[in-house]
């Protein structure tokens, strides 16, 4: 029985029904992942898990797993709305997650090559980072435009400071000292915003949930 | 008289301002205008080639920076048209033999009798370039379809927005529309998407170009060369009128759209 099908060019359909407990499913979901195609990277998956009841924590660890290999959840099939482990989880937006800074500066043109923005607190602008140019923030950086240049958040070592984008196609990523780039190669475009935070040490790009 | 003084600049060199300077002016002196054509890449002097006056040049624009001899008498008249004037760089002399404040002066003088003062700017960033926009109130940037002199577009813009240009627009040059249908290289809609600034004109690739460089004959003299097709237009909407702009082949938008569409829809 085939349990990873491609839906559409950009979608999978991922069958975990048969997995009892949530490690089961984890588990299940690394393996049939570990020889998918790199191709497939940017796709959307919906997972079904049947009759179970997940929490939004579950829910999160199912989005990593799936990041790690390039994915984004779509849906996740289970009985009704996810179960909530705490009040502290309900709307706990990325951007109530990120670190608090006092000072923030709002830029109301695009940057284009050879500009470049240095900021101790936040940023946020209204506007493109053309390739070429570049912002430097000790804070969060908030892009309502399209960063293609390079973005650093946190440049004072702060590992929580997160880069949101409308759209993200920097040429490199970095926050505190870590340092990232897209893969080489065909470059995959994802029409949605996203957001690109440390987590366990990596940089990762996670679609933006508001 | 209301002249407009006008940069045609991109960072990158060899994409083609001094192309797109020798057709431009030659296009609107085509339409009655009188033009001159200011050759500012000194040490590197291409424009009175491409225009075939070589032979015809006597002082160039240090010799009137300098006072070596009246600007009248370096103006050299085209072999064509009339009302269509260049006046030389110096081929013997560095880039900072001619100041931006010289360069004002300069400009201020032929604005009493050009309607149109076409400014040709060497490649760079440097002095050169400060020299070339120093007196020009408008300025055009040429890009072909590379990220590399997409890239240097972008920072000539933003250099120019910060010297007070307020719109500077683009002609997108050399541009390979069967290339670019296929993906193999930008289109119009990638360049206007990094750069958001006005198309003022796509200019194809086109081999006459080579022809016409080597003839010293402006490629908008021929009617049958679409880059001369694309210039000629590009001079009319320079002159306020409203042409559509030249996106090289046969339009097939249709088949476009929906190319687009699959693409959109992944
Ligand atoms: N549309 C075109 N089709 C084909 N060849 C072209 C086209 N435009 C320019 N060229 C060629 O590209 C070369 C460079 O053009 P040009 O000298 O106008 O560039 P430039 O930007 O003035 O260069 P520089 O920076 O050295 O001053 C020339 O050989 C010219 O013939
Ligand atoms: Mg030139």
């Amino acid at each position: 029985m085939a349990t990873i099908s491609a839906l559409k060019k950009k979608e999978l359909y991922i069958d975990l029904r048969k997995y009892a407990s949530f490690a089961d499913i984890k588990n299940g979901l690394t393996e049939k992942l570990t020889n998918i195609s790199t191709k497939r990277g940017g796709s959307q998956v919906t997972i079904d898990i049947g009759e179970k009841k997940v929490t939004t924590k579950q829910i999160r660890e199912i989005e990593d797993i799936l990041l790690d290999y390039g994915l984004y959840l779509k849906e996740l099939r289970a009985i009704g709305p996810p179960a909530l482990a705490n009040e502290e989880e309900i709307e706990a937006t990325v951007f109530e997650e990120m670190p608090d800074y006092e000072d923030t500066i709002l830029i109301r043109k695009s940057l284009r090559s050879g500009q470049k923005i240095l900021a101790d607190g936040n940023v946020v602008i209204l506007g493109d980072i053309n390739p070429g140019a570049e912002i430097v923030a000790g804070g969060n950086i908030l892009v309502m435009g399209c960063l293609r240049g390079v973005a650093h958040a946190g440049v004072f070592g702060d590992e929580e400071a997160i880069i949101a984008a409308y759209r993200l196609i920097p040429t490199q990523i970095r926050i505190a000292s870590h340092i990232t780039r897209p893969p080489d190669g065909e470059t995959i475009v994802v029409k949605t915003p996203e957001l690109a935070r440390i987590r366990a040490g990596k940089v990762i790009i996670e679609k933006l949930k508001i | 008289m209301e002249s407009k003084v006008i940069v045609i600049t991109s960072g990158k060199g060899g994409v083609g301002k001094t192309t797109t300077t020798a057709n431009i002016g030659t296009a609107l002196a085509m339409m009655g205008k009188k033009v001159v054509l200011l050759d500012t890449d000194i040490g590197l002097r291409n424009l009175d080639v491409v225009m075939g006056l070589e032979n015809r040049i006597v002082f160039d624009i240090v010799d009137v920076v300098n006072n070596n001899c009246k600007l009248q008498q370096a103006l050299t008249k085209d072999k064509r048209y009339e009302g269509l004037y260049l006046l030389p760089a110096a081929q013997t002399k560095e880039k900072t033999a001619v100041s931006p404040h010289q360069m004002k002066n300069l400009i201020n003088e032929l604005k009493k009798e050009f309607e149109f003062i076409l400014v040709d700017c060497p490649a760079g960033i440097e002095q050169g370039f400060r020299n070339a926009i120093a007196g020009a109130d408008e300025a055009v940037v040429v890009a072909t379809p590379e990220i590399s002199s997409v890239r240097d577009a972008d920072r000539i813009i933003g250099l120019l927005e910060a010297s007070g240009f307020r719109e500077p627009k683009l002609i997108i040059n050399r541009l390979r529309s069967k290339m670019a249908k296929r993906g193999d290289m930008m289109d119009i809609d990638d360049i206007l998407d990094i750069l958001s600034i006005e198309l003022l004109g796509v200019v194809p690739e086109d081999e006459y170009i080579v022809v016409s460089t080597n003839r010293g004959e402006p490629a908008v003299t021929d009617t049958v060369s679409k880059a001369g097709a694309a210039y000629r237009r590009v001079a009319r909407r320079i002159t306020g009128q409203d042409v559509e702009i030249y996106t090289g082949e046969e339009t097939s938008s249709l088949v476009n759209r929906f190319m687009k569409m699959v693409k959109l829809a992944r």
